[in-house]
Formats: structure tokens, C-alpha cells, sequence
């Protein structure tokens, strides 16, 4: 049985703003399963009903057997989730924080601080477990949230954009941390907005854009179904709609063409074995009189399965968290 | 049971923190403080008028700042779910497997823990500037417990306000803008007698009366069962009504 199993999911915000409209998706024990998708696409919105913090419109969530609108508590047992925006309190310090959490979620205090002790340990904070979180760089404060979800070992975690703002050297730590999580057993549901990500971390993912998953399946069958290497024709940046436009005719005039994609001022052409059809297209663009500025063979990436399942490049927006002053004092964000 | 249980654990936490950044326990005993040292010094001479029953303005004043300081001091409890929402901290304590009042009596509870840190240090300088209290050691307790338990129930106030604006400012301000008329619509400043007719009647009917009379009758005059108890019930009626529309409030700010 899947671990998380949503079946026409519908959230509507408001009167009409169907953040999630209609998505219906499973994530398997023992899988790292990723919805990859732009801000606004209906990610988080997903996750948090799924972590039982919003009612959806319509449709049903279940985790782990049981209906997340009809026994939250017994879902919140079950799953850990590190929101998009970093939840640390300040004035605790990395291990008061972590034992809180485990006593929040039914552990003993001993139960709790041994938890924690190993927890800081693994996420290299046993330093500084008893400064205060304020002091703590965004990295650590990064590593302290997501432990945040584990003190009580849950078998299922829920990220929703666990590296954003993180930098790559942090970030691929993360990465690591998460795949030895997952050797270890848990499941792991997360959302992002970076293609590498997906691509270094997920089993199966699921794209979604305008609140519809519009592609679903391993990275590998993904990449599979946009039929073979893309190459890219890229014109001056001043190229008329309408020179656009020829150039597209042109590529789809190829024998070999499995599908064209115009996007800015490039048109892609999909085609089996990429690098014996360059001559082709070259040949097609000279007789068309194009002069391109730039022409690219590149092997099928998730950007490429963006692009071709939502006629756009995925991109990427951070979307940051508002500083705020309280008593006077400002906090960090 | 677990939710007394969860609702101690955020006790300890919302306490952890006021210790840990002292401002808004001190901040909350300025203004008392002030009004303490200023109108014990401008309005010492009421004391003269025929008709005055106290020994002093002083010993008159001192339970209108006891009241004072729970009064502020709830203000902020509404700030502090403002500012956990605000830090992201409110939705770690909704993802876990907790009754969702225990938030709320978590909160209140550290109110009131902190109201009684708060009367006592009030009550300490008092005694240092010569107050006396007619019922001894144990109507300070009782006093300090009248006062941390109104503040309580006034604390559900400043968290329906807290929660239907989501802003921290907005409380604050809220806070201070109805502070002043409830103090100065009371019997808090000025002894009934010398209050205007139409003042003394709407006087009657503000909680802060009640609690100020029967903390000055305990300062004063000795054990009189019945101011207690009648501060008591209005302490019970505000905090049933303030804390059931707390609870709907943050109801609706979490779901």
C-alpha cells in the first residue's frame, strides 16, 4: 500500500483561486518522490494539506492509511515536515529546540535529549547545542529546522524546499544527509524548483504547474519521453516573432524531428541521435537563409521535460521570507 | 491528561523565553512604576481630603499599580502568539500531535506565571516605600493570585485582538489605546467619592473595579470575604468570556 495516497486533490483559496486543481499522485514506502515545479504551481500548497495544516476544497489525502481531514493528530504522529521557511525559535538554544519538539510529540524528556544528542550530532551542531539559535548561520539554522522534524523518527518527511536560499556547497550536504535518510528507511516526499535537484535526489517526481501535475515518472522515463536530444537553435536577440516563427517551420520540416518547442528567441527540435542530424539541420537552416547566433546539442534534461510538458523553462524565484521587528528587536529572517 | 501535559511543555517554553530576553517582563513594569513614583507624589495630598478613609494616597495607589502591571503585562500575551506565528515557531507546535488548546493554555499559563513574578517585585518596592498590608504575608499571596488570575482572563483579550489583526503593532497599540479609559473609567486613580455621578456608575461596571477594590481591602482593611469573592466572579466572567472568544479566535487564525 502507498504511503501517501491523494486522489483529486482541490484546494480553492478565496472565490476562485484554485491553487491545486484536481492532482492525484502516490508516493511509495521507502521512495524519495519530488514535485518539481515554479513558485505559485500549487507545491506547497500540496504539502500542507498533506501535513494536515489546510483543509482542501475537495478530493482526499491519506498518510499512511489514514484520512488527513478526519484524524490529524494520528497523521501528525506519523510524518515529520520542514516548511519552506525556516521555523527556529531564537531565544532556545539547537538542543532546547530539539526537545521540545520530541516532548510536543509524545516523548519522555530522557527519551527526548538522547534524540537530540544524536540528532545535533549528525547534523554537526554538537558545538553549539547550547548557544542560542539567534547565533547561528543560515546553514545551521537550516540543519537545525529539518532536525526539527526527525526527533521523533518519523518514517515519513515531508520538505518543502528544503535547500532554497541554501549554497551549493550546503546544499550537496543536504543532498547526502537526505539519501542516507532514505537508505536508512524513511520516505521522503519533497518539493523543489531546482532541475538538479530532482535529478541528484528524487526516485519519481511529479511536474506540476498551475496546480495540475502535467508529468509523472522517474527522471530516466521522463527524459525518455521527450524522444531524444534536443537541439537548440538560438537566434539574435532582436529576431523578429515572425523569423522565429520560419525557423520553427524549417525544424519541423526535418524528417527526423520528434517534436519543436519555440521558447524566448530559441526553437528546439527533438530528435533520436542528436549529434548524426546537426548536419541536417544546419544544412535546412542555410536553405531557409537563417543565420542563427548560437546552435546547441544537448542529451534530454528535466529542463527539457519542463519545457516540453509546460511550454516554459523553469524558473527559479526566491521568494524571501519578510524581516520582522518585534519589542524592538529585529529578528533574524 | 497529555493535554496538561502539552500545555506544561509550552508553560516551560513561553517561560524559558521571558527569561531568556527579560524586555517584556520589564517593559510591562515600567509604566506601572512610573505611575507608582509620579502619582504617589502629585495626588499625595488627597490624603488630606475630608472624606479619604486610607492612611495614605500610597497605600491607596499600591493595588491600582498591582492592577496596572497585569493589566500591561497580559497586553503583551497576544504580541508573543503574534510573533510565534510570525517566526514560523506557531506551525512547528500545529504539526505536532497536540490538542490544539494546549497552545492557547501554554500561553496563558506563562501570563499568568509572569504576572505573579511581576505583582510580587511591585509589592516588594511597595513595602520599601512604606506600605502596609493588613492581612500579612498570606493576603499578599492572595493578592498576587487575584491579579496574575485577572490577567489571565485579560490576556484572552489581547490575544482575540492579537489573532483577528495578525500584527503585533496593531496589539500593541490596541493594548495602550484601551488600557487608559479602563483605568481611568475605575476607581483606580481616584476614590469613588470624589468621581463624578455618571463616572462612579460607569466605574460599577468596568472588571477593573473589582479587582482593585478587593486588592485595597486586602491592603487596608483586613480579610472582607465578600470583595474577594466578588472580584473573584467578575475574574470569572471576563475569563470565560475572553478566553472562549481567544479560543475561537485562534481557531480560525490556525485552521
Amino acid at each position: 500500500m502507498p504511503l501517501v495516497e491523494v486522489h483529486d486533490l482541490v484546494k480553492v483559496y478565496g472565490k476562485d483561486v484554485r491553487a491545486v486543481d484536481g492532482v492525484s499522485f502516490e508516493v511509495n514506502a521507502g521512495e524519495v518522490f519530488g514535485f518539481l515545479g515554479p513558485n505559485g504551481a500549487g507545491k506547497t500548497t500540496t504539502i500542507r494539506v498533506l501535513v494536515t495544516r489546510l483543509e482542501p476544497t475537495g478530493g482526499t489525502a491519506f498518510v499512511d492509511g489514514i484520512d488527513v481531514t478526519s484524524d490529524p493528530n494520528e497523521v501528525r504522529r506519523r510524518i515529520g515536515y520542514a516548511a519552506q521557511f525556516i521555523g527556529v525559535d531564537d531565544d532556545l538554544t539547537g538542543g532546547e529546540t530539539l526537545v521540545l519538539q520530541g516532548r510536543l510529540h509524545g516523548m519522555s524528556t530522557k527519551a527526548a535529549v538522547a534524540q537530540a544528542d544524536l540528532l545535533l550530532e549528525v547534523i554537526d551542531l554538537t558545538d553549539a547545542a547550547g548557544r542560542r539559535a539567534g547565533t547561528y548561520s543560515g546553514g545551521m539554522r537550516r540543519r537545525l529546522d529539518l532536525a526539527q522534524a526527525l526527533v521523533h523518527k518519523p518514517r515519513l518527511l515531508f520538505l518543502d524546499e528544503p535547500t532554497t536560499g541554501l549554497d551549493p556547497q550546503n546544499r550537496r550536504a543536504l543532498w547526502e544527509y537526505l539519501r542516507s535518510l532514505n537508505e536508512d528507511g524513511v520516505t521522503i516526499f519533497l518539493t523543489t524548483q531546482y532541475l538538479e535537484e530532482a535529478d541528484a535526489l528524487v526516485h519519481r517526481l511529479a511536474i506540476i504547474d498551475h496546480g495540475l501535475i502535467v508529468a509523472e515518472g522517474t527522471p530516466g522515463e521522463l527524459k525518455a519521453g521527450i524522444g531524444g536530444d534536443a537541439i537548440t537553435v538560438t537566434l539574435h536577440a532582436d529576431a523578429s516573432l515572425q523569423e522565429i516563427a520560419d525557423v520553427e517551420a524549417v525544424l519541423r520540416g526535418l524528417d527526423a524531428a520528434h517534436d519543436v518547442r519555440a521558447f524566448d528567441h530559441s526553437v528546439a527540435v527533438y530528435v533520436t541521435d542528436g549529434g548524426s542530424r546537426i548536419a541536417s539541420v544546419v544544412r535546412a537552416l542555410d536553405e531557409a537563409g537563417v543565420n542563427p547566433a548560437r546552435l546547441e546539442l544537448s542529451e534530454p534534461t528535466l529542463d527539457e521535460v519542463f519545457l516540453q510538458h509546460t511550454g516554459e523553462r523553469l524558473r527559479v524565484e526566491e521568494v524571501k521570507q519578510q524581516r520582522r521587528t518585534a519589542m524592538g528587536r529585529r529578528r533574524r529572517s | 491528561m497529555t493535554a496538561l501535559v502539552d500545555s506544561l511543555t509550552l508553560w516551560r517554553r513561553n517561560t524559558l523565553k521571558t527569561i531568556r530576553v527579560p524586555t517584556v517582563l520589564f517593559f510591562a513594569l515600567f509604566q506601572p512604576l512610573l505611575f507608582l513614583f509620579l502619582f504617589s507624589q502629585v495626588f499625595g495630598s488627597l490624603a488630606n481630603l475630608p472624606g479619604f478613609q486610607y492612611d495614605s494616597y500610597l497605600q491607596f495607589l499600591v493595588p491600582s499599580i498591582v492592577a496596572l502591571t497585569a493589566l500591561n503585562s497580559a497586553f503583551s500575551s497576544g504580541m508573543s502568539t503574534v510573533t510565534d506565528m510570525e517566526d514560523g515557531l506557531m506551525d512547528k507546535f500545529l504539526i505536532a500531535p497536540i490538542h490544539r488548546l494546549s497552545i492557547m493554555a501554554g500561553r496563558i499559563f506563562a501570563d499568568g506565571s509572569r504576572i505573579m513574578v511581576q505583582a510580587l517585585l511591585i509589592i516588594g518596592i511597595s513595602l520599601l516605600m512604606g506600605t502596609t498590608y493588613a492581612t500579612g504575608v498570606l493576603g499578599i499571596v492572595v493578592i498576587i493570585l487575584l491579579a496574575a488570575l485577572f490577567g489571565m482572563a485579560w490576556a484572552g483579550l489581547s490575544n482575540i485582538i492579537a489573532l483577528r489583526t495578525g500584527n503585533a503593532e496593531a496589539t500593541m497599540i490596541v493594548g495602550i489605546t484601551i488600557t487608559f479609559p479602563i483605568l481611568f473609567l475605575s476607581t483606580a486613580f481616584m476614590p469613588a467619592f470624589l468621581l463624578p455621578a455618571w463616572l462612579e456608575n460607569v466605574a460599577k461596571l468596568n472588571p477593573i473595579t473589582y479587582l482593585v477594590e478587593a486588592i485595597r481591602s486586602l491592603v487596608n482593611d483586613g480579610w472582607i470575604w465578600s470583595d474577594v469573592m466578588q472580584a473573584l466572579l467578575v475574574i470569572l466572567l471576563l475569563g470565560a468570556i475572553m478566553l472562549t472568544g481567544a479560543v475561537r479566535a485562534f481557531r480560525k487564525a490556525v485552521s
